[in-house]
């Protein structure tokens, strides 16, 4: 086993094409979505705008920087620039994720499983040498490329392959399989959908089927990417699959985008370097219309290996394994987890609930026992609202920034509850939240919460 | 080449997918639905909708309605519903204003009294217009400028004794409108003669900010009435998609928004002290005029009841499409219906409101309790519209934009 491990780590390698493409169209995406974010105003709106940030548990730290918060992105659209051009490539990368995490940080209202899949991608393409090869720095230091160690590509494929395969086993419940819930209510109101809204998405039978073929889709595409007879045709699926979710549900943005270009990573050599070498062509008439010298970046390569580096091999390493195991902190807990959603972020769950919720504070006075309700628009968006009042962890929080509030505004003996109503996948709304338990009582932590109502029904599944 | 062959291939097997269900059931949905409300009188008025019904023995609760016409439900509500309602208002504004003419001509207390009787007779049509916070009307603030409160008393009578005011501003807001002349009828003196001596009193122009007033909403209403005549209402029946702009949508939003903010918490939640540490029996619709508060609410529940189910304005004994028939097609497989909950509950909040006092700042102060319970059946109809109903339409409730998963 060790000797295994030993001759992969140190012999087996790839021509390092396939990373120099997987670091241009990622950072060419992430240019781009960062100017997209800018142009919808959304820095403003979602980062500025707000007096009040919900936090990840342990980064209370994180702040914005009002304005400044701008300067944020600034940097992240050089970085950016940087890495698809392969200029400063480490200095960039590092610098990229650096700067996207604290944005995802700022806010956990904003989160979205494809910023975490960004973040984590950025985190892995530090370590890789992907800047070595049909970039400016190796057409300003004039070296040739060096092969790169088959693991530095390795770490790529099964990480995408651990997102697909996990998102695709948390559909395995009775309410994706067998209620077809939430697709049957997402379809239904695609009724404004030309030629197929007012038919084929009322069907029953095309929520399960959309249902049935989503969750296979998931588990088995990984696979078909592997083996490379089934490559082809499995590419043209992701492509299929993604461009439809983009198709009934808009709102989904550039995730489809950086799955489509991420699984090109799992083509041969060949593939890439026709690639690559398509964008020099296009390239090269863009330079000498520019007048300068035309040098080839698809050079042949250098026939040693660039240093492996047993500390990253084992970082990363690290980094699958707990990508592995993660996901499944929710046992860990009691209960549901759509419903009380301990342990459902970070673990790949894409699109797999619908839930709302309404929820208002009451703040009472202990001694006196008057109470009062707060207006939850006073201290917050319509956006944050809406997310927290389904997330126990946002309403602990947001209770607690209350009491701070009040007790600032001179009031005595606080404490707060929440009368909450929750509906998940389409079930009658039930009491959320344990009205009698002042959560001023509780600190956030890794603990089961247990003033959670439990969900008066059972999902079964994984 | 080799690749596009499965792409064919795919779009073949989603083509004969959707054939092969579109060929088992064909039924006209909309008149079937108008059927199954069961306020509707269509039935027994209309023949010919009663044979159809006859014909298609299955219809009724089981799943064969495959389609909802969007379209026609929004055609119900601008013809049936908003214009009719909106037209009223406007017909009774000009009344408002005859007897308001003919009252600062000559000041009585007889002539108060129907002047009174008149404004009590718009602001109970105002009921039916409020909730319709959409294009032109919201553009303006019509319903900030009709039904803003509480009043601000010492603007007003700045206003009057400066005579310097441009109604059209924001800060104006609050010194106009159907509350503006709950002042300016009931509130300016301690009893009838001293409020009819103010008027006659010409050089303390009261006369003068009366007709203002009313001026400013014959001619608000008319501006939002004639911007439905207009253009407006084709581009509301023809907007039938649903995104976050789209007329479903607006109006639904609009809708729950007005149960939340402007019935629940406007007219019952913050007198009862419901958003404060104390009651604030001045907060209550129609402060002055004193026994009108708890009419106007209930007035206003009957005009949230008539809208969910598609009721005429001219005629509640008539409905077409509405939320109710949205959310029952919608939940065609389903015994317990949504739309039954929520009239239920709609129910319970008409008996709630007939217990109270007719004067709600009476009643906060003497009983608040009842208030308070009051708010808690309005509550809980406010998370079956918000969260189950928002939920089964697919509709959200926040315009708040941005990526999700």
């Amino acid at each position: 086993m060790y000797k295994i491990v030993q001759d992969y780590y140190s012999k087996k390698n790839e021509h390092p094409a396939s990373l120099a493409l997987f670091r241009i169209t990622f950072g060419g995406l992430m240019f781009f979505s960062f100017l997209r974010f800018w142009s919808k105003g959304w820095i403003e709106t979602l980062y500025i705008n707000p007096s009040y940030h919900f936090k990840y548990f342990g980064f209370e730290w994180v702040i914005d920087f009002g304005p400044y918060t701008y300067l944020l992105f600034v940097i992240g659209l050089i970085a950016s620039f940087f890495v698809m051009i392969g200029y400063k490539y480490r200095a960039a990368i590092i610098s990229f994720f650096l700067v996207f995490t604290y944005i995802e940080l700022i806010d956990k209202t904003t989160y979205l499983n494809h910023y975490y899949l960004t973040s984590c991608l950025a985190f892995v393409l530090c370590f890789l040498p992907a800047g070595n090869y049909f970039s400016l720095d190796s057409y300003f230091s004039g070296q040739k490329g060096n092969r790169v160690p088959a693991w530095s590509v390795d770490v790529l494929k099964i990480f995408i392959c651990i997102v697909y395969f996990y998102a695709g086993i948390a559909k395995i419940n009775s309410d994706w399989l067998l209620e077809a819930q939430p697709l049957s209510l997402w379809l239904k109101s695609k009724y404004d959908l030309p030629l197929l809204g007012q038919n084929l998405m009322q069907y029953r039978v095309t929520h399960y089927l959309a249902s049935w073929f989503g969750m296979l889709y998931d588990v088995c595409i990984p696979f078909f990417l592997l083996f490379s007879r089934t490559r082809h045709i499995a590419f043209v699926f992701v492509v299929i699959f993604h461009v439809l979710t983009r198709i009934f549900f808009p709102s989904i943005g550039m995730f489809p985008y950086i799955m489509i270009s991420s699984a090109v990573i799992f083509f041969d050599t060949r593939v890439h370097l026709k690639l690559l070498s398509f964008i020099e062509s296009t390239l090269v008439i863009t330079t000498s219309f520019l007048g300068l010298k035309k040098k080839q970046l698809t050079t042949n390569i250098q026939a040693q290996t660039s240093q492996a580096n047993q500390l990253i091999f084992f970082l990363l390493g690290c980094f699958l394994i707990i990508q592995l195991l993660f996901p499944f902190r929710y046992l860990m807990y009691p209960g549901e987890l759509f419903w009380n959603e301990q342990g459902y972020r970070f673990s790949w769950r894409v699109m797999l609930v619908e839930k709302r919720g309404d929820i208002t504070f009451k703040i009472k006075d202990s001694v006196s026992q008057r109470f009062f309700y707060v207006k939850n628009e006073d201290f917050l968006t319509p956006f944050q609202e809406k997310q927290m009042s389904f997330q126990p962890d946002f309403i602990l929080e947001f209770a607690h920034h209350l009491g701070a509030y009040y007790k600032d505004e001179g009031h005595q003996n606080i404490q707060v509850f929440a009368d909450s109503f929750v509906a998940l996948n389409g079930r009658p709304s039930q009491r959320f939240i344990d009205p009698n338990f002042n959560l001023l009582n509780t600190e956030e932590s890794f603990k089961n919460k247990e003033w959670i109502l439990p969900l008066n029904d059972e999902i079964k599944g994984l | 080449m080799k690749r596009y062959r499965y792409l064919i291939l795919f779009a073949l097997m989603f083509i004969q997918c959707s054939t092969d269900d579109a060929d088992e059931i064909n039924l006209n949905l909309a008149e079937e639905e108008i059927f199954d409300n069961k306020d509707s009188s269509l039935a027994s008025n209309n023949d010919s909708t009663l044979t159809e019904q006859e014909a298609t023995p299955d219809s009724g609760n089981s799943n064969t309605t495959i389609s909802f016409e969007h379209k026609e439900m929004l055609i119900n509500w601008a013809d049936n519903i908003i214009l009719p309602s909106l037209t009223d208002l406007e017909f009774s504004l000009n009344q408002l204003n005859e007897k308001a003419t003919l009252f600062v001509n000559t000041p009585s207390n007889d002539n108060l009294l129907v002047l009174r009787e008149s404004w009590l007779n718009s602001f109970l049509k105002w009921q039916h217009v409020e909730m319709f916070d959409l294009g032109y009307a919201e553009e303006i603030y019509y319903k900030n400028r009709l039904n803003l409160y509480p009043t601000n008393i010492e603007r007003i009578e700045d206003n009057i004794s400066s005579l310097d005011y441009d109604l059209n501003q924001s800060y104006n807001f609050s010194s106009q409108g159907f509350n503006g002349l709950d002042y300016m009828l009931f509130g300016i003196g301690q009893d009838d003669d001293e409020i009819v001596s103010k008027y006659l009193a010409e050089d303390l122009n009261y006369d003068k900010y009366l007709i203002d007033l009313i001026d400013k909403m014959v001619e608000l209403t008319l501006a939002v009435k004639n911007s439905w005549n207009d253009e407006f209402r084709e581009s509301f029946i023809n907007s039938i998609d649903n995104t976050s702009t789209s007329s479903i949508n607006t109006i639904i939003n609009d809708f729950v928004y007005y149960f939340e903010k402007g019935f629940r918490a406007n007219k019952i939640g913050i007198a009862a002290g419901v958003f404060s540490n104390n009651v604030l029996p001045d907060r209550v619709e129609a402060y002055h005029g004193k026994i009108y508060s708890k009419l106007l609410v209930t007035e206003a529940s009957y005009a949230i009841d008539n809208f969910f189910n598609g009721r005429y304005y001219n005629d509640n004994d008539s409905s077409g499409l509405s939320i109710n028939a949205y959310l029952n097609f919608i939940e065609n497989d389903q015994d317990e219906k949504l739309a039954e909950k929520i009239n239920e509950q709609l129910d319970k909040i008409f008996a709630q409101l007939d217990q109270l006092d007719n004067d709600l700042s009476m009643q906060v102060v003497e009983n608040n309790l009842s208030m308070l319970s009051t708010y808690d059946v309005i509550q809980a109809n406010v998370v079956l519209l918000k969260v189950d109903m928002l939920q089964k339409l697919n509709i959200n409730v926040d315009y708040a934009d941005a990526d999700g998963d």
